[in-house]
């Protein structure tokens, strides 16, 4: 076990990953490094292996590393179950959340954070110690309490899908977040209500990492660093003001980049 | 002579040809005159009508009746099973070339062959009958060819059968419109096999109609290759007694099939119709609709199965069954099945049964449309989809029009 | 992929109720002939004309053939090789509790069925069946009380012989079916409950089987009578011991709804399965009827199906009152080698009937679960609608799941749906309750029983708690 500097220490750690699926190679090696208390925004086009990138993290079991690694805090995680990964404070939010048709969301939120909570050595929540945390943390994305009685995701319009998703962070109090597309099919006002929430759960202690290829959400959420992505590599790192030039020019321009590695 | 002591009667022999597959046939008939008491799609055959379709006389002879003329398309080639003439037609891009004896043989050998369930006894008794005269296979390959119209009859008072072939070549892309016609007080059993290599497609339409008194036992068999397209598109109406049988096979999976089609029974006819669609291979796709109508005394049957075994993963089937009652006195009986082995598919079936939309009804009418005019159009409506998916048929509006007069 | 090995293992939980209670019996020996008959009856002392009914339904059955049709397969029984009467040996009359063999009285306490006065349950009269008798009823004075008889079928033909001679076999005459003619010949005990005019039943009433001895079957025989404006909920549930022979059970339940009366009839069936080759367990060939002879009557049957090697079960409803009510809701769960073939008829005979029907099949191993029904429309159900939904998923590719609805109507003014789907657990829902730190058998048992859901929703509170804890039992084992 290292010993670990609370703050300095990376919180994710990732280093010249390869990946695929049915032997198609995604990723060809990206380097990314997260330290408590930043955010990260991963930009690119469609397909440029961002989404793939996320769910890698989480261990999708459809995608294989096939060279280098992942280190949540100090430790290689390729070998932990998606569940382990999510226990132990790694949090993906979908783009495209799935539906599950008859599993109550309240009954999985509780299942889900009591989860957490073990692996925390907290105290599991009882049904109505957990309808009060869940009341409270509504609030934060401003969802009705009626959404608890529904089937998860089943019938939610877009935004209510990934306001769910945030709620599930929420509940979670992940150290590490990665939220895949989480701005996309929201309406300006949906996405302020997104952005605020994550911008309330995210503290010093946590690493944020946005995907997006719109500059709208980081306008809410303001990145300390901007990676672009093409072809499963990263092939720019810089400040805030990355993405401003990314909207101004365009995706030609790492087009360009691309061709130039 | 009845039909049947002609084929159980081993002195009898006017076939002018004989075939080991026709003796093989003739043998299980003669062990097993008739379809199996256990064969729960003959459960529900009214007995009577049965033998009055089996109670003529066989003949090989057929009239060949007049084109109808919703049925008229100039650009169609025109082809009579039992014409003797034989066909041969090339052009560049195309050829439709007539089979020879042995090698019809070699593909209904094939198809008996590949069959792991009973033998389909309509099929049996088709066979038992087949001679040079009343059976027809033809190869069709290659890309824009013209539509072909096939048709087949019955002729007064006597028993036919006929039997079609069609071998569809690699790569072809071919319509096809099969035109059954039924004189009164006749009987017409008619097997078609089609089999589609490998990348072909068929747009296929069958429209039966019958006559007063007059009996059908149609069974259309195909046989799917991997990358083929089949499509059904059907109508069946004005029989005393008729029997559908569609019996598809994906050989390999990896093929889409598409059935539509239509039961109007009236009268105290029955009509019915069999389907069983095979998958024998993976990512299968099946979408098919069952629309059937009875009115006055008539007796209207569906009975679809889907059969998914374990090599079918990732097929997509789905099967609705939709009826209209019209009458009282009428009746319907619906039995969609899935069948389900392998465990990565996705399946459904419906069926519905119910009689005209009454709020539509009267929607219509306090617009000032009389209660006829009304179910009129809601009928045209519901025979509108199956139409439209039948090929080659040009006349679609006087068809209609047809069918609802 | 899913890994299919972890998920099987998953629903492969050994079976919790497979002791043997040792207990001195007292048997018919094997065989069956009027002599038996006459013997069994004897043995009950019963009057004539329930010993008439039993050898008239004898003479039926001889002429009657084994049916083959249901998707099941199995290996022929020899009637001969039964035994048709085993009964604990105890004195006499038991007249309390106290008198009843402690061996019996553990026996439920084992399965979580209390019996004594102390520790019984709460809100749930119970009537408790060992073989062939049935050993005890709780709550009886209370619910006298009320009016309401609920007592066994032996005690009710001696002490309510006019409603037994009206009703017994009016719902299922001995003629009905193969299992129907030898279950009226041979039955044994049971349950019998009368529900007078007017009265609402103060608590859920249930009986509990469970078979004891290997090489009897069990026969018993069920009679639910609901007078005008009345209302009962019933449950039913059962056990057998781990035997490698199958033991034969093939019950008869009747149901009699009048005039705006409403039965709820529940069953957990959980009898042993036989081990993962198949070997052993019960042959359930069960016939459950019920006939809303009133106006605005409603019977209501759920089932959770788990056990059983073979299942061969259609709880129907005859709908003859205008505006009668029938439902069946079931989810069978079936895995390694076990065969249901279970589903419902709803005849609608009366107009303005209305019936529901929800089917949830699970199925993993190499099991084969099927679905078959009938909906009939008979030409006076005018105005009658009947809404089916069956819904098969599949874990693993070694199981089969059949649909075989059957759907007949003679009535123009009436109408008929019928939906069904086939789907299994899918990876990406898998992952996703993964991700949130879900584990997987636990993210397997939830996703089953949200399958179940609508099914469920229908169970009485105690029941529903139940069968979510069977099938989640089914579900638990060892992962990895």
């Amino acid at each position: 076990m290292q010993v670990k500097m609370k703050g300095k220490e990376p919180l994710l750690e990732i280093s010249n990953l390869y990946a695929s699926t049915e032997n198609l190679t995604i990723l060809k090696g990206v380097d990314i490094t997260v330290k408590p208390g930043e955010i990260h925004a991963i930009m690119g086009r469609n397909g440029c292996g961002k989404s793939t990138l996320s769910k890698i993290i989480a261990g999708h079991p459809s995608y294989k590393i096939n060279q280098g690694q992942i280190k949540f805090n100090g430790t290689n995680i390729e070998s932990l179950e998606p569940e382990e990964r999510a226990q132990s404070g790694i949090f993906l939010g979908f783009q495209y959340p799935i539906e599950i048709p008859g599993v109550s969301n309240l009954e999985f939120l509780r299942v889900a954070t009591n989860a957490r909570r073990k692996f925390l050595k907290k105290d599991e929540l009882d049904t109505f110690e957990f309808e009060d945390l869940v009341k409270e943390k509504l609030e934060l994305v401003k969802m009705d309490s009626a959404f608890l009685e529904r089937s998860i995701n089943q019938g939610f319009s877009g935004g209510e899908k990934k306001r769910n998703e945030i709620l599930q962070m929420a509940l979670l109090e992940p150290q590490i977040a990665i939220l895949d597309e989480t701005d996309s099919g929201l309406d300006i006002d949906a996405l302020r209500i997104v952005a605020s929430g994550i911008k309330k759960i995210a503290n010093q202690e946590t690493g944020t990492i946005l995907i997006t290829h719109y500059q709208r959400l980081l306008e809410e959420i303001k990145p300390n660093f901007v990676h672009v992505m093409a072809n499963g590599q990263i092939i720019k790192t810089g400040g805030s003001e990355l993405a401003l030039e990314l909207e101004k020019y365009g995706y030609e321009w790492t087009d360009e980049m691309n061709k130039n590695i | 002579m009845h039909i049947l002591d002609y084929i159980t009667k081993e002195k009898v022999n006017l076939l002018t040809r004989s075939s080991k597959i026709q003796d093989f046939c003739t043998s299980k008939l003669r062990a097993h005159p008739l379809p199996k008491k256990q064969n729960e799609t003959w459960r529900l055959a009214n007995k009577k009508k049965l033998s009055a379709l089996l109670a003529y006389e066989f003949d090989i002879k057929s009239s060949d009746p007049d084109i109808p003329p919703y049925l008229s398309n100039k650009k169609a080639i025109n082809i009579w099973i039992g014409n003797t003439n034989q066909l041969n037609l090339k052009e560049k891009n195309w050829e439709i070339k007539e089979l020879k004896s042995q090698e019809i043989d070699d593909l209904i050998e094939e198809k008996l062959k590949s069959s792991n369930t009973e033998e389909n006894w309509s099929n049996l008794l088709n066979l038992s009958l087949s001679s040079e005269k009343n059976i027809l296979g033809i190869k069709i390959s290659g890309d824009n060819l013209p539509p072909l119209q096939i048709f087949c009859s019955s002729k007064s008072n006597y028993f036919n059968s006929k039997t079609l072939i069609l071998f569809i070549d690699k790569n072809t892309k071919a319509n096809i419109l099969q035109v059954n016609s039924g004189a009164k007080n006749s009987s017409l059993s008619l097997s078609t096999y089609i089999f589609l290599e490998e990348k072909s497609k068929v747009n296929h339409g069958v429209i039966s109609s019958g006559n007063d008194k007059s009996n059908i036992l149609n069974s259309l068999n195909i046989k799917q290759n991997a990358n083929t397209d089949y499509n059904l598109g059907s109508i069946q109406f004005q029989y005393d007694f008729a029997r559908f049988e569609i019996d598809v096979n994906q050989i390999e999976g990896n093929a889409k099939t598409k059935i539509k089609g239509m039961q109007v029974s009236n009268n105290d006819e029955q009509n019915g119709t069999f389907s069983k669609v095979e998958f024998n291979g993976p990512n299968g796709y099946l979408d098919q609709l069952n629309k059937s109508l009875a009115n006055d005394k008539s007796h209207s049957i569906f009975d679809g199965s889907i059969i998914v075994p374990k090599t079918a993963q990732k097929t997509d089937a789905s099967q609705l069954s939709r009826n209209l009652l019209l009458s009282n006195t009428a009746k319907i009986d619906t039995k969609p099945q899935l069948e389900i082995i392998a465990d990565d598919v996705k399946c459904k079936h419906g069926a519905t049964i119910s009689e005209l939309n009454k709020d539509e009804l009267f929607y219509m009418r306090s617009r000032g449309l009389t209660f006829a005019e009304a179910s009129k159009l809601q009928l045209k409506s519901y025979y509108q989809e199956i139409i439209d998916s039948i090929p080659v048929l040009e006349q679609r509006i006087e068809f209609l029009d047809h069918l609802l007069n | 992929m899913i890994n299919e090995n972890l998920v099987n293992n998953v629903v492969a939980e050994p079976y919790k109720y497979g002791f043997v209670t040792d207990i001195e019996t007292e048997k018919i020996s094997k065989g069956l002939d009027e002599g038996v008959i006459r013997l069994i009856s004897q043995k009950k002392e019963e009057p004539k004309y329930l010993l008439d009914f039993r050898l008239n339904a004898f003479k039926k059955w001889q002429k009657m053939q084994e049916p083959d049709w249901a998707n099941l397969g199995y290996k022929k029984i020899d009637y001969q090789d039964i035994i048709y009467y085993s009964a604990p040996k105890q004195k006499e009359k038991v007249s309390s509790l106290d008198e009843v063999d402690p061996k019996l009285l553990e026996t439920f306490d084992k399965l979580g069925i209390p019996l004594t006065e102390q520790k019984r349950l709460t809100n749930v009269a119970v009537d408790a069946v060992f073989d062939s008798v049935s050993i005890a009823t709780t709550y009886k004075e209370q619910l006298a009380e009320h009016g309401v008889i609920f007592c066994s079928i032996s005690e009710a033909v001696k002490e309510h012989p006019e409603l037994i001679e009206k009703y017994l076999g009016s719902v299922v005459p001995a003629s009905d079916n193969y299992f129907a003619a030898l279950n009226s010949a041979v039955f044994s005990d049971g349950s019998f409950v009368y529900i007078p005019k007017d009265v609402k039943c103060p608590m859920d009433l249930s009986s509990y089987f469970r078979i004891n001895s290997g090489d009897s079957g069990q026969f018993e025989r069920t009679l639910i009578i609901a007078e005008e404006s009345s209302s009962v909920s019933y449950l039913e549930g059962c056990t057998a011991p781990m035997f490698d022979t199958n033991t034969l059970h093939a019950a008869v339940v009747e149901l009699i709804a009048l005039d705006n009366a409403s039965i709820k009839y529940s069953t957990v069936q959980n009898w042993y399965a036989g081990n993962e080759n198949g070997v052993g367990g019960i042959f359930n060939f069960v016939t459950k009827r019920g006939k809303c002879l009133g106006k605005k009557s409603k019977i209501s049957w759920s089932q959770v199906e788990t056990g059983s090697a073979i299942t061969w079960k259609y709880p129907s409803c005859l709908l003859i009152g205008e505006e009668s009510v029938g439902e069946f809701y079931s989810v069978a769960l079936t895995n390694n080698l076990q065969k249901a073939d279970t589903g419902t008829k709803m005849i609608h005979i009366g107009a303005k009937t209305k019936s529901t029907i929800v089917s949830k099949g699970i199925s993993a191993g190499q099991s084969n679960n099927s679905y078959r029904g009938l909906v009939k429309m008979g030409s006076k159900a005018n105005g009658s609608r009947n809404y089916s939904q069956c819904d098969s998923m599949l874990i693993g590719d070694q199981a089969s799941a059949n649909t075989f609805p059957y759907i007949n109507s003679q009535q123009p003014n009436s109408e008929v749906e019928h939906e069904a789907s086939t789907c299994r657990i899918s990876e990406d829902q898998l992952f996703y309750l993964q991700s949130r730190g879900i584990e997987f058998e636990e993210a397997v048992s939830m996703m089953v029983s949200g399958f179940c859901r609508d099914v469920f929703n229908q169970l009485p509170m105690e029941f529903a708690a139940e069968a979510d804890k069977l099938l989640a039992l089914k579900l638990e084992g060892s992962v990895g």
